[in-house]
């Protein structure tokens, strides 16, 4: 572990861009591309710390106008880089009976979920604790009136 | 586009003590040598932003007011365009700026910011609410950064358990931050200007 924050500034760019994905992959071969995972609900953030898997310590204070990415490219130097990687976007699915899917819909947005639907299914973007979405639909879920699809 | 300063959101509840938070931390920052500026949302009227021109702590121009209208949280939270663009106002009057408060209008618990206005978010409530209050589990209790917990010097006189209130509030925030505070006489204070010039401005004091 270091001491010394590594400050950032800008993304240097997309680790798809075949000029960066050369220098990556043949960091990557020495085992020198670290990564910072950041959550999807954290990707809007500009200004943060954070620490790579190796343990760096990084200030990171992006212009205003970007926005972090899979795959943003945070620092290359002849023997490091640093890259995002985006943590997996966790749903909870539930499916109304029948008759309460209005109902379901106007709760979600009521409590500022965020959202998708799928084959008659709500989904919920998980970015705190699943539990606490399940407590605001506990009656719901005990009545029947919504359930919780695995998977 | 630079980066500009960094952009720090105070929510809670009307009367919590966000403007008093405000005025107590305007100093102990300046002490640090930040260079800061202030944006209030009110209802209707300029209040607190009156109220922080009047109490002298920063020049009078790094105090802007955002006219929340009668919906305090779409400002913070589903458009904050207005707020984001006194922030930008402020970036370029003052070049050298490094930090924005930005004190919400005062909302319920459910009031979150949004973070493409902020980068970094307070969550103000005070013991006067009572000991249940993180047990209900309000979004902005939950989700923001920084959780203060204000008016300690009150809670006895109404009759609020502390110790179990700040319990319930580590259990429900998983190990996130939390501050006691009893902003008339800045108890607490340095440690959420700490928090801050430690999380947004990567300094330690
Ligand atoms: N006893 C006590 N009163 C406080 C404290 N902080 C704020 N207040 C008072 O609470 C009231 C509301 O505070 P204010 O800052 O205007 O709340 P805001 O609506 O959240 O901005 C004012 O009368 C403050 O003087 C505190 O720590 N202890
Ligand atoms: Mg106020």
């Amino acid at each position: 572990m270091t001491s010394q924050l590594c400050h950032i500034e800008r993304i240097i760019g997309d680790r798809a861009e075949p000029g960066l994905a050369h220098r990556l992959h043949h960091l990557a071969h020495e085992g020198r591309v670290e990564t910072v995972t950041v959550a999807v609900a954290d990707l809007p953030r500009r200004r943060f710390r954070a620490v790579t898997d190796q343990g760096t310590e990084c200030a990171i204070a992006l212009p205003r106008d970007t926005r972090l990415f899979d795959g943003a490219v945070l620092l290359l130097e002849d023997d490091r880089a640093i890259v995002v990687k985006v943590g997996e976007q966790e749903w909870l699915k539930l499916r109304p009976a029948e008759g309460f899917a209005l109902e379901l819909g106007y709760l979600a947005g009521n409590l500022h979920w965020r959202v998708r639907f799928a084959d008659g299914h709500l989904l919920v973007a998980v970015d705190v604790p699943r539990e606490r979405y399940l407590a605001r639909i506990e009656e719901h879920l005990a009545a029947g009136r919504v359930t919780l699809v695995d998977g | 586009m630079s980066k500009g300063a960094a952009r720090v959101g105070i929510g809670g509840p009307v009367g919590s003590g966000k403007t008093a938070l405000l005025e107590a931390l305007i100093p102990r920052l300046k002490a640090r040598g930040v260079d800061l500026a202030v944006i209030t949302n009110d209802l209707v009227t300029h209040e607190d932003a009156e109220r922080l021109r009047r109490a002298n702590l920063l020049d009078p121009s790094r105090v802007l007011a955002v006219e929340a209208g009668a919906c305090p949280h779409t400002v913070i939270r589903e458009d904050p365009t207005l707020n984001m663009e006194a922030a930008d106002s402020l970036d370029r009057a003052f070049p050298g700026l490094q930090l924005i408060l930005i004190e919400s209008g005062g909302d319920n618990l459910a009031s979150t910011f949004s973070l493409d206005l902020v980068d970094y978010w307070l969550f103000v409530i005070d013991v006067a609410g009572g000991d249940d209050i993180p047990r209900k589990r309000g979004p902005g209790i939950l989700q923001c950064d920084l959780l203060v917990i204000n008016k300690v010097d009150l809670h006895e006189h109404v009759g609020v358990d502390l110790p179990r209130m700040l319990e319930e509030a580590k259990a429900v925030r998983a190990g996130r931050p939390i501050v006691c505070t009893n902003c008339r006489k800045g108890d607490g204070v340095d440690q959420v200007a700490d928090a801050i010039c430690h999380a947004v401005l990567f300094q330690d004091a």
